[in-house]
C-alpha cells in the first residue's frame, strides 16, 4: 500500500469533509454494517482508521473491490476517526452512504483498491476463513 | 457501489457444517423473505472435493477420483465470503427453494448438482473452484 505523506493541510480537509458528511449526509460507523452497506452497493466511500486489524482492512478492500468502491485509509487510529466523525466512541471503519452537501466522494478516492492488488488480499482473505473457523 | 452478490459467483461458506467449502450462488434474496427476514442465497457448493487426478492412473480410478459431493443450501449473506470468481453452470432450474422443503427432492436436486459439477471438473475449466481451500 503505497501512502505518500499525508500533509497536515489534506488531512484537515478529510476532517472537515467528514464533518460535513456527519451533519449532512447518510454514514454508517463499524465494520458490521460496513459490510451490510458495501452488499447492498450502498456505500460509496469505506474509510478505515490505521489501526484496523489487517486481515479485516483486506476483508472491507476486497469487498470494496467487488463493489468497486474507493477506500480511504485515514491517517489515524480508531480514536482519532471516532474524534473526527463528532462521536465519543472509537470507529474502526465507516461507510458513507450519501455525502449530502460534501465533495468528499469526489475528491478523496486517491488509494482505490487496484485489480492486481486482490490476488494478495486473496490469500489474506483465505487466511480469514481459517480464523473464522477456528474461531 | 457494484451489486456482486449475484447468481454464478463463487463464495466460500464461513460457518456451519460446511465452512471452507466454495460454492456457487444460484439465487440471492437481497431482502430476506418472511422465513428468514435478513438477506441470504441459495448455494450449491462442494462437499467433497474431487482428489486430484494423476498421469498414472487407470480410468477406473481417475473415475472413482474425480467424483464430487455436492450440497444446497440457504446460507445467510454473514457467512459468506464473495470472491472475484465466477462459475456459470446452469442450475437454476434443477436447483429451488421448494427443492429443500423435503429430503427425496433435495437428494435429486444434490444428485443432479453433483452430476452437472462432475462434468464441468473433468473439462478441467473452473480450476480454482475445484481445489481445496488449504487452511
Amino acid at each position: 500500500m503505497v501512502t505518500a505523506k499525508k500533509t497536515k493541510k489534506t488531512h484537515e480537509s478529510i476532517n472537515n469533509r467528514l464533518a460535513l458528511v456527519m451533519k449532512s449526509g447518510k454514514y454508517t460507523l463499524g465494520y458490521k454494517t460496513v459490510l451490510k452497506s458495501l452488499r447492498s452497493s450502498k456505500g460509496k466511500l469505506i474509510i478505515i482508521a490505521n489501526n484496523c486489524p489487517p486481515l479485516r482492512k483486506s476483508e472491507i478492500e476486497y469487498y470494496a473491490m467487488l463493489a468497486k468502491v474507493g477506500v480511504h485509509h485515514f491517517n489515524g487510529n480508531n480514536v482519532d476517526l471516532g474524534t473526527a466523525c463528532g462521536k465519543y466512541y472509537r470507529v474502526c471503519c465507516l461507510s458513507i452512504i450519501d455525502p449530502g452537501d460534501s465533495d468528499i466522494i469526489k475528491s478523496m478516492p486517491g488509494d482505490q483498491v487496484l485489480v492486481a492488488a486482490t490476488v494478495a488480499s486473496e490469500v489474506v482473505v483465505s487466511v480469514a476463513v481459517v480464523t473464522i473457523e477456528v474461531a | 457501489m457494484v451489486k456482486f452478490l449475484k447468481p454464478n459467483k463463487a463464495v466460500v461458506l464461513l460457518q456451519g457444517r460446511y465452512a471452507g467449502r466454495k460454492a456457487v450462488i444460484i439465487r440471492s434474496f437481497d431482502d430476506g423473505t418472511r422465513d428468514r427476514p435478513y438477506g441470504h442465497c441459495l448455494v450449491a457448493g462442494i462437499a467433497k472435493y474431487p482428489k486430484k487426478v494423476i498421469r498414472k492412473d487407470s480410468a477406473k480410478k481417475t473415475a472413482k477420483k474425480s467424483r464430487v459431493k455436492a450440497f444446497i443450501k440457504l446460507v445467510n449473506y454473514n457467512h459468506i465470503m464473495p470472491t472475484r470468481y465466477t462459475l456459470d453452470v446452469d442450475l437454476k432450474e434443477v436447483v429451488s427453494v421448494d427443492s429443500l422443503q423435503s429430503r427425496d427432492k433435495k437428494v435429486t436436486a444434490a444428485k443432479e448438482t453433483k452430476a452437472r459439477l462432475e462434468e464441468r471438473f473433468k473439462t478441467g475449466k473452473n480450476r480454482w473452484f475445484f481445489t481445496k481451500l488449504r487452511f
